[in-house]
């Protein structure tokens, strides 16, 4: 059954010139043609998937992949060069929130101009016009000019107004950070409601727990194409651990599967890391899920022989925060000869902090903590998580539910 | 491409904004100055003062009660010659709302021209009081053409606003060039003066101009208080479903790349 899809995309194509000085006036048409070269940029190459009805689709990409040009497609404010796009059902989008606003009319009348733009007749604004006020919490001021609105108080009105269109497909692009929490949670709630309600919707983010929390898929685009199509929970690491190596591709390419950072690093000198590495089961990884396994890997060289050598580590989450630092010395381990090149790993069977990124110091010391070797930052990596938990590590638990005796 | 009638469906589905469209135009155009809504009546008004000064006392013509001869053309002058002017940037105003919201193109062009017409159908209210007061409402049964007239110009209009705001998203000149064309066409058109001043041999010339035979039809109607002649009225029909025709294919082909010039 093809009516099953609310969207279907079949290998859709868009360039865009890209002028190095556009001109718009016909001067400048005319008369410099020759001087004004562009360049073709193939936006969106090949580009095919399609979403059942009632789904929730996450686009994710790096910036200029193309995922905003594919919502603006879907909206159909732009069309593709090539290749076809269906959408079956009434659309919204919140590409831009409270279009059309006049500054001068009063909140009743700018949410009659912003509801018509959705396509809605007379009619059907009245008769969700009581829900769009009590949403926007503006009940006192709604015939007051939006002059005299505060910037918070516009936008929720605007979100108010684009939130009960009740479309069947609704294009998000990244408009879930309107005004105060308390607000950002009751639109989160709403989106989750209207979702339950069996709409389609389709959100560009960069927030993976955004992501997570209200999408049961995930679609990466890479260079106009889909490179990734799946659950949040096995997408997102993917992506994160992309975006995380091309973070090291700008420094060193041929090492992408290690992370050298812009680093402090001093120390004796008489021994040295050479290499870190985050492994999850053996392979390299740079994104991992809170429950993982991650063993961090570390190569040293030795010039001159280290008698009683101490290794050390650090997780340090990305505001500074140590959440966890531990030495060989501290965990009465044997003392440690380094007296020709090896490795030593820290193998975590859980990594167990929670959703965010994390830098790690790795440090050779010398019994009488005198630094042969401490390097700040020599690794980065990200977490996430399905669980919403706070706090720096999560700790071994499990909830029981007894009776009172 | 979507066919002519799934076009007109759309824009009617899309009615509410149109609505809401004018009377933002209408109502937000003049918030906040004092005169509010009233400069919709001053602007022809003092435009009509400083005309009958120009051509009855200054550059003097023999046309009886001049200033009523040139009122009942003045004001759809007013409205043809705001939308050729100001209309073209319709679709560069709304800018914004083209770039980021999906509704039919239509509905701005459309949106501007029917806020144009009734600010002209108000100031109508004024010339039926000048003519009642001038005692000249002497065969009122030749109203019956007024609305045949109206919406021959309002096509006319309506067709021109669509190619030119259409044009002005690709070419930003296209605004300035029409408030000069704006200007000479409001000369070449028997506006201020009667067609029999024309001389004979560029009679014909004139009846190009498609506005020559709606403001000839107009004046026939409300100075002379006759039905205009059937020619006129033929001509100016052809001139207006022509242009509406050519508008409406021209702004579907422009369209589908506004969001990525603007």
């Amino acid at each position: 059954m093809q009516e099953e899809y609310a969207i279907e995309v079949d290998n859709i194509k868009k360039s865009f010139r890209v002028y190095h000085d556009k001109g718009f006036t016909l001067k400048e048409l005319s008369l410099f043609k020759k001087r004004r070269g562009y360049e073709i940029r193939n936006v969106i190459d090949g580009l095919s998937f399609k979403v059942k009805k009632g789904e929730a689709v996450a686009l994710v990409g790096h910036n200029g992949c193309g995922k905003s040009t594919t919502l603006k497609m879907l909206t159909r404010i732009i069309y593709p060069d090539s290749g076809n796009i269906t959408m079956r059902g009434r659309v919204s989008s919140l590409l831009e929130l409270g279009a059309g606003f006049h500054a001068d009319m009063t909140g009743r009348e700018n949410i009659f101009i912003n509801a018509a733009i959705f396509g809605l007749t007379h009619r059907e604004i009245e008769e969700r016009i009581d829900d769009i006020i009590a949403f926007s919490e503006l009940e006192e001021f709604i015939d007051n000019p939006v002059r005299t609105y505060s910037s918070g108080m516009y936008m929720r009105l605007a979100f108010a107004v684009a939130i009960n269109v009740d479309a069947d497909i609704l294009l998000i692009d990244e408009i879930l950070v309107v005004g105060d929490a308390a607000f950002q949670v009751k639109c989160f709630n709403r989106l989750r409601e209207i979702r339950g309600k069996g709409t389609t919707i389709v959100l560009v983010s960069h927030s993976t727990r955004q992501i997570e929390q209200l999408c049961d898929r995930c679609i990466w685009i890479h260079d106009g194409k889909v490179r990734a199509d799946g659950k949040p929970c096995d997408v997102n690491p993917l992506y994160l651990d992309f975006i995380a190596k091309r973070g090291s591709e700008y420094k060193d390419a041929k090492e992408d599967k290690t992370k050298y950072f812009e680093v402090k690093r001093y120390g004796s000198g008489e021994a040295q890391v050479s290499e870190v590495r985050l492994l999850k089961n053996g392979e390299p990884a740079l994104g991992f899920d809170a429950e993982d396994p991650c063993t961090i890997h570390v190569d040293y060289t030795v010039r001159e022989c280290v008698a009683d050598a101490v290794f050390g580590i650090k997780i340090y989450r990305n505001d500074g925060v140590l959440c966890y630092g531990t030495t060989t010395r501290a965990e009465h381990l044997n003392r440690i000869e380094l007296s020709e090149d090896g490795s030593i790993e820290f193998i975590m069977p859980r990594l167990a902090l929670i959703s965010g990124e994390y830098t790690i110091d790795i440090s050779i010391e010398t019994g009488e903590e005198y630094p042969v070797d401490y390097w700040k930052s020599v690794a980065k990596f990200n977490v996430t998580s399905s669980i919403e938990d706070e706090g720096t590590t999560r700790m071994e638990h499990q909830w029981k539910l007894g009776k009172m005796d | 491409m979507e066919t002519t009638l799934e076009r007109i469906e759309e824009i009617y589905a899309y009615r509410e904004m149109i609505f809401t469209q004018v009377h933002r135009n209408l109502r937000g155009r003049y918030k906040g100055s004092a005169l509010g809504f009233l400069w919709t009546f001053l602007n022809p008004l003092f435009q009509l003062i400083v005309y009958t000064i120009l051509f009855s006392v200054i550059m003097q013509n023999k046309i009886e009660q001049y200033s009523l001869f040139l009122f009942v053309t003045l004001i759809p002058w007013i409205f043809f010659g705001t939308c050729m002017s100001e209309g073209s940037g319709c679709l560069r105003d709304m800018e914004d709302m083209v770039k980021k919201i999906y509704f039919p193109r239509e509905v701005i062009p459309i949106s501007y021209v029917v806020s144009q017409f009734i600010n002209m159908l108000l100031c109508f209210i004024i010339v039926l009081v000048a003519l009642l007061v001038a005692g000249r409402l002497t065969n009122p049964a030749v109203f019956v053409f007024l609305p045949l007239i109206m919406g021959i110009e309002f096509c006319l209009t309506i067709g021109l606003v669509f190619i030119t705001s259409a044009w002005c998203v690709y070419l930003r000149d296209v605004k300035y060039m029409m408030t000069i064309i704006t200007m000479a066409w409001q000369f070449m058109t028997p506006v201020m003066y009667s067609v029999d001043m024309i001389p004979g041999n560029l009679v014909k010339i004139f009846y190009l101009n498609p506005m020559t035979s709606v403001i000839v039809a107009y004046r026939d109607i409300l100075y002379y208080q006759q039905a205009p002649e059937i020619d006129t009225l033929i001509i100016a029909c052809i001139m207006g479903i022509g242009s509406l025709v050519v508008g409406w294919h021209l702004f579907n082909k422009l369209k589908r790349k506004f969001a990525e010039y603007l």
